[in-house]
């Protein structure tokens, strides 16, 4: 099989790579790029552990062909902090308990920052359905809710 | 080692060749190139795990992704049209849907969950030919009409002819591909509902999903039609044609729509299943649900946000 060439921006920055045509972008993202805060748990899109934001969607990108996202714009968990400073969604979790084991926790941040980005003053059943797409087996939901209402407020009044 | 785990984390799936057409007509003539060994991926949702379950082997993929054109609902020639790349999100956030159709908007925002939403497309759900899809039943109960083309030319075909078993549709994936789905916008004197049953709100398959579209003279207090569309209750999605029949023209009462559930419960063909339970509760379900639906459209054509 021949390696084929695509260019995507991830977290920012633009990168050239060459991929399988059968190459996943989750893998990519993992084992090429070596951002492996986007995980892997179920792989059949039902878990939410590997979801990326996508030309401002969120999307698990264990569905998708790493052909398919060529020219693609993603962030990745690893994109949230800004000068190493956390993104007040990552300051709200750690504040609120809103992280057990933490394998959830890059697929609801950035569930959570994609509902903030379109909707700054999001209802409770609206930050339900966001984060309707990611499993957590730990902590439950109450306090990931928590989290984003408190840094909802904070985005409000002072900016990401 | 472990093979549950191998399957999980390794990448366990494999296709020759991605092709990413800038045309119709070259999107076609790779499928036809490829003699039956290709599929086409919009969304993927569906076709991603199919590949990796091994229910489906392609050698080759045709992302059509990259089409002009196909990714509009627009309302055209007293039609709504639907391009293949129009998702679930595209639908659920439509005004145009919402007043028109509120049945599908209230479909597509119920299927899977937001990132399937952002990925999946209505075109793909309804290929995809499963019983109790969430757009395919509302759809149906629209009287939706699928468009598809292949270098033999193009066809139409109505939703009531598209389906033939379960998984599978009229439409051959190896070599032909849907471009559109149109369905006519409800009227003043019409509305439309549907309503969904699962374990949980999101992530969940559906026990039993009903979409109903009304029309009726509440002056007169008559019926003047409904169509009724559920799944799953056969192999294929289903319309309850002898309760349709029942609303036709009668008036609106109690013991009409009571008797209109009975026969939706009656002529539908549920199956005792593990996921989805007995057959005699899937029956119950079925005229409760397809009450409900008769009544909330009747609330609705009163004005009231039901």
């Amino acid at each position: 099989m021949s390696k084929e060439k695509i260019q995507i921006e991830v977290n920012g920055k633009m990168v050239t790579l060459e991929v399988e045509p059968d190459d996943l972008l989750v893998d990519v993202l993992r084992e090429d790029l070596g951002l492996t805060g986007t995980k892997v748990g179920c792989r059949a899109g039902e878990c939410g552990s590997c979801s990326i934001i996508l030309n401002g969607k969120v999307v698990t990108s264990c569905l998708i062909p790493a052909m398919k996202a060529d020219g693609g714009k993603i962030t990745t968990i690893e994109g949230l902090e800004k000068d190493g400073k956390l993104h007040p969604l990552q300051k709200a979790f750690v504040e609120k308990g809103a992280i057990q084991c933490g394998f959830c926790t890059p697929g609801m941040l950035l569930s959570a920052k994609n509902l903030l980005d379109q909707n700054p003053d999001p209802t409770l059943e609206e930050m339900k359905i966001a984060i309707s797409g990611v499993l957590c087996r730990c902590t439950g939901y109450q306090k990931i809710i928590h989290a984003i209402h408190a840094a909802s407020e904070t985005i409000r009044k002072q900016g990401v | 080692m472990n093979q549950g785990m191998n399957l999980v984390w390794s990448k366990s799936l494999h296709w020759e060749k991605y092709y990413r057409p800038q045309s119709i007509p070259e999107a076609l003539k790779l499928l036809e190139e490829s003699g039956g060994h290709a599929r086409i991926i919009a969304g993927g949702t569906d076709l991603i795990p199919q590949i990796r379950n091994k229910e489906k082997e392609p050698k080759v993929l045709v992302d059509i992704t990259r089409l002009s054109g196909l990714n509009e609902i627009k309302l055209e020639n007293g039609f709504i049209k639907m391009g293949a790349l129009v998702t679930h999100s595209q639908v659920a956030e439509s005004p145009l849907i919402r007043e028109r159709a509120l049945a599908l908007s209230e479909g597509a925002s119920r299927l899977g969950s937001p990132q399937i939403r952002n990925l999946g497309t209505v075109v793909g759900n309804v290929v995809s030919g499963q019983p109790g899809a969430d757009t395919t039943i509302p759809l149906l109960a629209l009287d939706a009409r699928v468009k598809v083309v292949s270098q033999r030319g193009e066809r139409i075909i109505p939703f009531t002819e598209f389906f033939i078993d379960t998984g599978i549709t009229a439409v051959d994936s190896t070599r032909e591909m849907v471009t559109e789905i149109s369905f006519p916008p409800l009227l003043e004197n019409e509305t439309s509902i549907s309503l969904r049953l699962a374990r949980r709100k999101a992530l969940a398959l559906p026990i039993l999903t009903v979409s109903v579209v009304l029309s009726a003279n509440l002056k007169k207090k008559t019926f003047h039609y409904a169509r009724i569309a559920l799944g799953p209750v056969a192999p294929i999605p289903f319309r309850a044609k002898e309760a349709e029949n029942r609303l036709a023209s009668a008036p609106i009462e109690d013991g009409v729509i009571k008797e209109a559930a009975q026969k939706a419960a009656q002529e539908s063909n549920p199956r005792t299943s593990l996921i989805r339970g007995s057959e005699e509760y899937r029956r119950a379900i079925v005229a409760n649900l397809v009450e409900r639906g008769i009544r909330k459209g009747i609330e609705r054509l009163e004005g009231k946000h039901v």
